[in-house]
């Protein structure tokens, strides 16, 4: 009787697979659970769920070892979603065991992700473990495999800052905001362009709750677009300074060749503000912002290289942070494989049992057969001393298989491989 | 007994203090609580030893440098622990608490036991004036925090290196806002001291005003903390009205510490005339 179980992961991500691969065998949930239907058909797969996102691939799976071929998953992969498979297997990686709940730990708390620490992934991996549940592919295993990854993610979230600091310009810069103000509702930016970086910074701080966005830009009609949709309102670009006093952030995102906002003028409107703080994000390359503009009291002036500057500190942090999280998934990894192995002791204890009643059956008959001569009552001694030597001997390992604990969960393989319950016969 | 108590309460603060400092340098969420527990802890016994003084003594203990300035520890922590209450404000607490802290282990340093006032100074104005002088240095010392703590921000801002944890570091609004709010408070509190201060003095001595060191200080601090607080409406705000503060808090210590050492008179604790 073979009980022994692998866990298997095989896959690609952003790491193996170049982008346009990726998205070629990108699947839908809903086709994942049908692919997942269809890859447990193939020998050897017991449970299996299909994790895809834009930067993976990758079926988590509890297969039997002796008969699994990771060659013919891959193919079929490929096959479901017409890319060649050759081409894919040359980007497949295969996980085993420890090593398979590891990655799906890392995954799980975005330290597998392409930017460390990004939230999203955790949905992902519960849409995707939604799904194998639907689909009726995932079992005892994988249901516990995924719910203990969903509150690892959970754990390195709270007891690390891994996703503590943004690692966006816009979202740096709002953060910058965030510093200074004490709340946005009750501010005003002023978001002089109307191009891609300034369309995504006022998104941003629209989405953070600003109380008031005024757009400006040399093409009216884009300003007035953009005012519409983020619910700001326009003011012409030529009359930039009157406007300046109202304003407490200002960004600046114009492609113009000339200083946009002089020091002076920003001082003079300083004093008309009564030098309430002002935060100044110049996102322009030349700059539009004259740089002196810093220099003024309860004025921050913030170029593109500064909120890069703060990006990379936030990186470093994050990367800081990602050590102590992978000691967090390397303990989580411990106790998950003892608890895996653990699975074994019941069938190990029977199989134990199975294998030595077979043996005195069989000796038993082999020495009766030729002792013709023995009554039943010196037959039946014997059979009793046998299944008594049997017990005596057993007595011990399964008593001690049944205490086993956490920590010696590796007796179970060794009892297994000792007594050779794995051995095909 | 009293120096036991005291050796308690400052070993509290000090613990408080670590774990204030610890809390920042970290920067995670569990074990906030700690630090204010050990603070109101200390804060108890703190106010138990000082009642207890005041009992011996029958008049409120701050007669000599050494209870003032526990007393204005005693103020400064009670203060900080009701404020922080609405505010959680752990940043201010790293100032405060070591601060607190300094003030209680001078004060059991130059210790010299208890001083009871000649019978003729004891009046109900001894405990009203007491307490409005240290409420409103205690208040203007926590405004001195938050102006450190505002510069410190404005600073890191300014050179690009922000110090980007929202929830240990208040923004500048709001610090600039508690500075306000605070001078607000603490200017009636001092002028009330003053007055009180003049009251009690007519009634002991018979002169509203002497001149001694103390009362010209702290005519000088009164006006320093005017000029800013009208200068507040005229945009004297953010990193000016920090300065300012802290400034006027210097001229505070520094008429505090200097009387008290140099130059005897009445708030020298030599009551004598």
């Amino acid at each position: 009787m073979t009980v022994r179980r692998k866990l298997w992961l095989i896959g690609v991500s952003h790491h193996s697979a170049p982008v346009e691969l990726r998205e070629r065998l990108a699947f839908e949930d809903e086709a994942a659970g049908a692919a997942s239907r269809k890859l447990l058909a193939l020998p050897g797969l017991e449970e299996c769920a299909l994790v895809s996102t834009c930067n993976r691939v990758e079926l988590v799976a509890c297969a039997d070892p002796a008969k699994i071929d990771a060659r013919a998953v891959g193919d079929l992969l490929a096959g479901e979603r017409g890319v060649p498979a050759a081409e894919l297997r040359s980007y497949l990686y295969v996980h085993e065991d420890c090593s398979a709940v590891q990655h799906l730990f890392r995954v799980a708390s975005s330290l597998d992700s392409m930017v460390v620490g990004e939230p999203q992934i955790l949905g992902q991996l519960k849409s995707s473990y939604d799904a194998a549940v639907e689909a009726g592919t995932a079992g005892t295993i994988l249901h516990r495999m995924f719910h203990k990854s969903f509150s690892v993610a959970k754990r390195v979230r709270s007891e690390t800052g891994i996703g503590g600091r943004n690692v966006s310009v816009s979202s740096v810069a709002v953060d910058l905001a965030a510093q200074i103000f004490e709340s946005l509702g009750e501010k005003t930016a002023l978001v002089i362009g109307a191009g891609k970086m300034a369309e995504l910074t006022a998104r941003h701080f629209r989405s953070r709750g600003i109380g008031g966005l005024i757009f400006a830009n040399r093409t009216f009609d884009r300003a007035v677009e953009l005012a519409r949709e983020l619910h700001g309102t326009t003011v012409p670009f030529d009359d930039l300074a009157r406007y300046l006093p109202l304003a407490d952030v200002v960004i600046g995102s114009t492609a113009a060749n000339e200083v946009l906002l002089t020091a002076d003028a920003v001082g003079e409107a300083l004093r008309e503000r009564s030098y309430r703080p002002t935060f100044l994000i110049d996102l322009g390359v030349p700059r539009n912002f004259d740089p002196r503009i810093n220099d003024l009291r309860n004025v921050y002036l913030y170029d593109i290289d500064d909120l890069r500057g703060v990006i990379g500190e936030n990186r470093g942090e994050r990367q800081r942070e990602a050590l102590r999280a992978e000691e967090i998934v390397r303990s989580e990894v411990d106790s998950f494989w003892r608890w895996f192995q653990n699975l074994d002791v019941i069938p190990t204890i029977v199989g134990l049992r199975g294998k030595a009643d077979g043996i005195c059956r069989r000796e038993l008959e082999r020495t009766l057969g030729s002792l013709r001569q023995l009554g039943d009552e010196e037959r039946k001694s014997i059979e009793a001393m046998a299944q008594a030597i049997v017990n005596k001997i057993l007595h011990e390992p399964i008593s001690r298989l049944k205490r086993i604990d956490d920590a010696r969960a590796q007796d179970v393989q060794v009892a297994r491989r000792l007594f050779g319950l794995d051995d095909d016969e | 007994m009293d120096a036991l108590l005291l050796g308690i309460v400052l070993v509290l603060y000090l613990t408080s203090a670590a774990s204030f400092v610890a809390y920042l340098g970290a920067g995670r969420e569990p074990r906030r609580s700690l630090g204010p527990m050990l603070l109101a802890a200390g804060a108890a016994l703190h106010g138990l030893e000082i009642a207890e003084r005041s009992f011996m003594v029958g008049h409120i203990a701050v007669a000599s440098f050494d209870e003032g300035l526990s007393f204005l520890a005693f103020s400064l922590v009670i203060l900080y622990l009701l404020i922080d209450r609405r505010h959680v404000l752990t940043v201010l607490g790293a100032v405060i608490v070591p601060l607190a802290a300094l003030l209680v282990a001078i004060s059991a340093l130059v210790s010299s036991g208890t001083t009871a006032l000649p019978p003729a100074l004891r009046s109900a104005w001894l405990p009203v004036h007491v307490t409005l002088a240290f409420l409103g240095n205690a208040v203007f010392a926590l405004a001195f925090a938050t102006s450190l703590v505002y510069l410190f921000e404005d600073g890191r801002l300014k050179s690009k290196r922000p110090a980007l944890r929202r929830r240990l570091f208040p923004s500048l609004e709001k610090l600039d806002d508690l500075n306000h709010r605070l001078l607000a408070w603490g200017f009636p509190l001092l002028t009330l001291g003053i007055v009180t201060g003049a009251i009690w003095a007519h009634l002991a001595w018979g002169e509203f005003w002497s001149w001694e060191a103390r009362q010209t200080w702290s005519l000088v601090t009164w006006s320093l903390y005017a000029l800013l607080l009208h200068g507040r409406s005229v945009g004297w705000r953010g990193r000016r009205a920090a300065t300012l503060t802290i400034v006027g808090f210097a001229v505070l210590v520094m008429s505090f510490v200097s009387v008290n050492l140099f130059f005897p008179g009445r708030h020298a604790g030599s009551f004598g005339s």
